[in-house]
């Protein structure tokens, strides 16, 4: 205290021009301090450059996209559904092992398992990107009334639990049932149950958030409900809606898998991952057959496993509380 | 963390002390194997499944059976006669043959009475029988069914005493016999029937036996054991004294590998992994075609196609109906090629060159296929490039302006038979190939995998496609329900320029005619020809019989008891076990003995 | 408390009342050749409406409904139609369920022994090679599908050991594999989680004053983090026990356990309506159940919840 006591006490000494000098407004320096260069999206790309491995995992999982986009135009490509003749023979090339002609190997039939595995995995890839985009809309969408509207919460709240104890296989294996088989049956069968869980997880942020004090001012302030919902609510769930999303990838092609397996997945004619790994499932036994199984199973490997990752970390990335 | 892998050690450890390998002594013969298709009922009269009744083959007897070679022999009933037209039929029964339960306990006579209880639950379309439609050919039997009759003593069949069963018949029948091989013909102990009801066939407990073996376990979805009948009449001709089922779903991958360790005595091979067995020298001994059955498949051409517009259905009936169009398909599709799909290693071994199989009937030890009309096609190969292409000329000549080019096939096939969906494809490529792409585009197209049938094939859904038929009994008549008046398969009867002066179709004609007859030289001598017009004029490919794929087994298949249709062939009565299993070529010989030995046996018969 | 009670079990008999509505209307969605089976090639076309309507499927829909729901207030869930004919759907359900629950709870407990551990240990060590191990694990379970690994399982261990193959009741070594194998996924996800709750934890304040103040580690361990950690899990246990009882489709068919796995899918496939329903009952009740004990187990767990206020939506 001693310290001060004599300035003060001699601030009435000094005139009142010593002690405070008229700013100048500067509409520079005033741009400087409204202005903040924190980006959102710049961060969250920062932080998740930090994470190595899942950086390497996406620039795999890039590739691989890539490379099942351009697959068939490349030269020397075999078509996946032609099957091939033995010349000798003039039948066809059955279970071929990998050679330079039948990079992959054939299968039973004589179609080229290097060409089917790419396209499987595009069928697989496609299935699985549409799935998730479709829950992220619809989940979204539903999750935020939920949440937001007083008006809604009860009905879609009996809703939701009426979905959600209505066991999974149960739905996936009606739908299958009752639409023919095709790309489109598996993907709304997958859509009818997959959404409900998005909606969930975003109602429940939403319940947490939307009576916080900024939102309560933004209210008082007038914002249309719209309005908070998009720019004061959204942003933050953006971490929780890129790691569902990125699991719902994996997670379709999962369930395609399972759906091939009881007998109700994509007709063979129709590569996928799902077709090609339980037709190899046969083979397990057979140790010079094997590989039929072996390139497919790496490939779903390889693809769940990035996303897992990259979602991860794409998640922690996306959180705001880990920018600072 | 240690003590937790410890204690996980000490476990397993424990486990694996606990229970030393209690090998059983075996003194009887038993014969282990594992199913994926678990039977829903027990109740024989109820069921037409084939892994249904082939339990209730090994447990009930009916009037009579087969030898091995397929000729009629006495069962419950000692001996038959029947009028001069076939129409009524009168059996005498076995005296002293005992229904007993579940632990053998005898609990009443088999009498004439049983086999009138057995038609008349059977008829009564309340139970639900999805064998009654074989039934009906006894006198009113359509009508009870119906409801059209409610007093049961107006049906055909009569007790006349306790020994003595008469059957009265809609009409002329001649292979009547072969008809009681079915399961609806079956006796069953009434006062049984009534007292269990709607549980009849539902448990071991509710059942009763009079066949060679009794059913001593029986848990769905896990295990079936079958214990020899020790008061069976023909016990001596039952030579394995116990079979073991066990289910398991997986069957299809894990079954190879449990042969191979001896855990099962019988395992079907799949297609997928045979060439691994083949290239192996030990494996290859174990394994050995699976006998043919009397499924008959082959391609249909729809002549009344009722797909959706964007395949083009009315350019489809324009091509169809011309006769050269046809045949340009008939001779393009490679049978062989398109076999290698389920059968790679002897694809000739299954292809069948008529509509009627091989072995299902003969007049005097000729066979069926061998009569005149048939043995052109019998005896050679339909496929034939050259005459494809020069039908092709013909067919594009006519059909200029007419039809157009290339012409829409479609192909479906069900989606969840995998076997089935690669032939498509292989038929599609080998097809169009052949014949050019601006003539034909195959489209192959997924079915449903549940109800094909009746979304596909029934109304008329398909332009070519592969289908089967198999027999009822053992008459050619019945491989002509497909294609007269009323099938649900290609409706020949609407092709353009095959009706006769009558206004009916030629076809249909041609089979009244076949039927009509009663002398068996005559009616097969009619039927081949009507088969021999189905195939001349391209309404149908011939493709193949059924029961294909291989098989490691400790069984003798020529051992057993054989007929074409009904549950004869499901009796494991007369097999023994063999201390190895057959391979190919052993398999091979062994058939082409037994098919000398049969029409030896043929022969003897028929005089 | 009781309010509370009796208002949740309010609204999961209307929940179940609108689930079972729907599944009933679905299943009449199927194509009727599927009640025929092999027969409808060889039956005229009446004989077949005969035989569904003896089926019952010629009645109006509503009819059929009020039936169903008639027999199920007596008690009665039907008899199986295509499945076992004939045999009440009770029976058939009784005799599986037993395999499922008992493989079932002895999976549950064995992935908690060994999974929540795991985690723990991989927290404890974070970055050091038991975390990479169980990360490998994990990483390993995830990506690889389980039809492969267990088949492999099936077949080289019991190669190796010289066990049987299959599932044998009076063999109780024949029951190991089944239950290692039906425990490595849970025990990927119990560490997986417990992992990550750990380490997050750790890194919160209330800790970092502990370790301030002085607390040993052991205690911080116990005392703080593990509590916390059971409260999520106390939630879930239940509904996770109940529900092993659906069984796991293709542990059971590989080692041919009788069990309740693929029960389901083979009754829609058969579409045999009465047990299918039955079924949906019997799982959406069990998952309702689960849910409530779930939250009565988290309220009596963790004492910052109160009953009452607000609802409960997980």
């Amino acid at each position: 205290m001693g310290l001060y006591s004599e300035e003060i006490r001699n601030i009435t000494d000094k005139s009142s021009k010593q002690l405070f000098e008229f700013a100048v407004a500067d509409e520079n320096n005033a741009e400087k301090i409204g202005y903040s260069n924190y980006s959102y999206w710049r961060s969250t790309w920062k932080s998740f450059l930090k994470n190595k491995v899942a950086v390497s995992l996406l620039i795999l999982v890039i590739a691989i996209v890539l490379f099942v986009l351009i697959q068939p135009y490349l030269p020397n490509q075999k078509s996946p559904t032609e099957i091939y003749l033995d010349p000798e023979t003039g039948y066809q090339a059955r279970n071929v092992p990998p050679n330079e002609e039948f990079w992959f190997g054939t299968n039973s039939i004589g179609q080229d398992l290097w060409s089917r595995i790419w396209a499987g995995t595009r069928t697989s890839l496609f299935i699985g990107v549409v799935v998730a985009i479709v829950e992220a809309i619809i989940g979204i969408t539903i999750g935020a009334l939920w949440g937001y509207s007083r008006k809604l919460e009860a009905p879609l709240t009996h809703a939701y639990n009426v979905i959600e104890n209505i066991p999974t296989t149960i739905v996936l294996i009606l739908m299958s049932l009752i639409l023919r088989p095709s790309i489109t049956t598996i993907i709304v069968a997958m859509c009818i149950t997959g959404w409900v869980e998005m909606a969930r997880f975003i109602r429940n942020q939403i319940v947490i958030l939307r009576d916080r004090e900024y939102n309560l001012a933004s209210r008082t302030l007038g914002t249309p409900s719209y309005r908070i919902i998009l720019k004061n609510l959204l942003p933050y769930l953006i971490s929780i809606i890129m790691l569902r999303m990125s699991l719902a990838v994996p997670y379709a092609i999962g369930a395609e898998v399972f759906l091939t397996y009881i007998g109700l997945g994509l007709p063979v004619s129709e590569p996928s991952l799902g077709n090609l790994i339980n037709e190899g499932r046969v083979l397990m036994m057979s140790p010079d057959l094997r590989y039929q199984l072996l390139f497919p199973s790496i490939v779903l490997s390889v693809i769940t496993i990035s996303f897992y990752i990259i979602g991860n970390s794409f998640a922690d990335a996306a959180d705001p509380k880990n920018h600072v | 963390m240690k003590k937790y892998l410890l204690f996980l050690l000490a476990c397993i450890v424990m486990m694996l002390t606990a229970c030393s390998d209690d090998e059983e002594t075996k003194d009887e013969s038993v014969f282990r194997t594992v199913y994926s298709g678990e039977v829903k009922t027990l109740n024989y009269l109820k069921t037409s499944e084939t892994n249904e009744f082939a339990v209730a083959a090994n447990l009930v007897d009916g009037l009579i059976e087969y030898d091995k070679y397929g000729i009629v022999q006495p069962g419950l009933a000692e001996s038959w006669e029947t009028n001069e037209d076939a129409s009524v039929w009168t059996f005498r029964l076995r005296k002293g043959v005992k229904w007993v339960d579940h632990e053998g306990n005898e609990v009443a006579e088999v009498t004439a009475k049983d086999f009138v209880d057995g038609l008349h639950y059977v008829l009564d379309a309340k139970n639900e029988s999805s064998t009654a439609w074989i039934a009906t050919v006894v006198k009113n039997g359509n009508a009870f069914y119906e409801g059209e009759i409610t007093d049961f003593s107006q049906v055909g069949v009569k007790a006349l005493d306790e020994y003595t069963l008469e059957y009265t018949l809609e009409g002329p029948t001649p292979y009547f016999l072969s008809m009681l091989n079915y399961v609806c013909f079956f006796p069953v102990y009434g006062e049984f029937l009534a007292e269990k009801g709607d549980s009849f066939g539902t448990s071991k407990e509710n059942l009763l036996y009079n066949g060679s073996y009794i059913l001593t376990e029986f848990e769905p979805q896990n295990k079936r054991v079958l214990t020899k009948n020790p008061t069976y009449w023909d016990h001596e001709n039952v030579l394995i004294d116990k079979i073991e089922y066990k289910y398991n779903k997986e069957a299809a991958t894990v079954a190879p590998e449990l042969f191979l360790r001896g855990e099962v005595d019988e395992a079907a091979i799949p297609t997928a992994i045979l060439d691994d067995w083949f290239k192996d020298s030990e494996k290859k001994e174990l394994i050995r075609q699976s006998r043919s059955n009397f499924y008959s498949y082959f391609y249909a051409l729809n002549f009344n196609p009722q797909f959706d517009a964007e395949y083009e259905p009315e350019n489809w009936k324009i091509a169809v109906n011309n006769k050269n169009f046809r045949k340009s398909l008939f001779h393009a599709l490679d049978r062989v090629s398109a076999m290698l799909t389920d059968e790679p290693y002897n694809p000739e071994s299954l292809l069948n060159n008529t509509i009627t199989p091989k072995n299902f009937v003969d007049i005097d030890g000729v066979d069926y296929t061998q009569l005149e009309p048939l043995a052109k096609f019998t005896n050679n190969d339909s496929f034939n490039p050259d005459l494809a292409l020069e039908y092709k000329e013909k067919a594009m000549a006519e059909l200029q302006g007419k039809a157009t080019f290339p012409v829409k096939v479609l192909m479906p096939y069900n989606s969840g038979m995998p076997d089935w969906a690669n032939r498509s494809q292989v038929i599609e490529q080998q097809m169009e190939n052949l014949l050019g792409k601006d003539y034909i585009d195959i489209i192959v197209y997924a079915g449903p995998s549940t109800g094909f049938l009746g979304e596909v094939r029934r109304p008329g859904k398909f332009a070519f496609m592969e289908v089967n038929w198999g027999p009822d009994y053992a008459d050619p008549s019945t491989y002509t329900d497909p294609f007269t008046i009323g099938g649900t398969y290609n409706k020949p009867e609407l092709a353009e320029g095959y009706t006769d002066t009558n206004g009916q179709p030629i076809y249909e004609n041609m089979v009244n005619k076949a039927k009509a007859a009663i002398d068996f030289a005559e009616r097969y001598e009619l039927f081949a020809e009507a088969e021999a017009f189905l195939i001349e004029e391209a309404f149908v490919v011939p493709y193949k019989v059924g029961g294909t794929g291989y098989v490691a087994s400790k069984l003798n298949p020529f051992d057993a008891q054989y007929s074409p249709f009904g549950v004869t062939m499901e009796k494991f009565k007369g097999q023994k076990l063999l201390d190895k299993p057959m391979n190919n070529e052993e398999f091979k010989e062994a058939k082409a003995q037994w098919e000398k030995e049969r029409a030896e046996a043929l022969a003897k018969a028929s005089q | 408390m009781l309010g509370y009670i009796v208002k949740r079990l309010l609204q999961s008999v209307v929940t179940l009342f609108v689930i079972i509505t729907v599944v009933f209307f679905l299943l009449r969605l199927l194509p009727e050749e599927g009640y025929l089976g092999a027969a409808a090639d060889k039956m005229t076309p009446e004989q077949q409406e005969v035989y569904l309507t003896n089926l019952g499927l010629r009645d109006p829909i509503l009819v059929q409904l009020g039936n169903f729901y008639l027999d199920l207030l007596r008690g009665d869930l039907g008899k199986s139609i295509t499945y076992r004919t004939d045999v009440p759907v009770i029976d058939i359900i009784a005799d599986k369920i037993v395999y499922s629950f008992a493989f079932g709870v002895a999976a549950v407990a064995l992935s908690i022994i060994v999974g929540v551990p795991l985690g723990i240990f991989m927290a404890q060590f974070k970055g050091r090679w038991l975390d990479r191990l169980g990360t490998g694990y994990i990483v390993f379970i995830v990506a690889v599908p389980s039809m492969v690994y267990y088949l492999l399982i099936q077949v080289y261990i019991t190669d190796f050991l010289n066990l049987p193959m299959l599932f044998n009741e009076d063999k109780p070594i024949t029951w190991v594999l089944p239950l290692i194998s039906l425990s490595l996924g849970p025990i990927a996800s119990y560490a997986m989680w417990m992992r990550r709750y750990m380490v997050d934890e750790l890194n919160k304040d209330y800790i970092k004053l502990a370790r301030a103040k002085g607390v040993k580690e052991r205690t911080i361990m116990f005392r703080h983090v593990m509590r916390n950690a059971f409260i999520p899990l106390a939630q879930y246990l239940p509904a996770t026990i109940l529900l092993t009882i659906t069984g796991s489709i293709y542990i059971e068919s590989l080692y041919s356990i009788p069990g309740m796995g693929g029960l389901l899918v083979d009754a829609i496939q058969r579409q045999d309506n009465p047990v299918v329903q039955a079924l949906v009952l019997l799982f959406s009740s069990l998952g309702i159940i689960g849910l409530f004990l779930g939250d009565v187990a988290m309220a009596l767990v963790d004492p910052r919840i109160k009953f009452g206020k607000g609802e409960s939506v997980r």
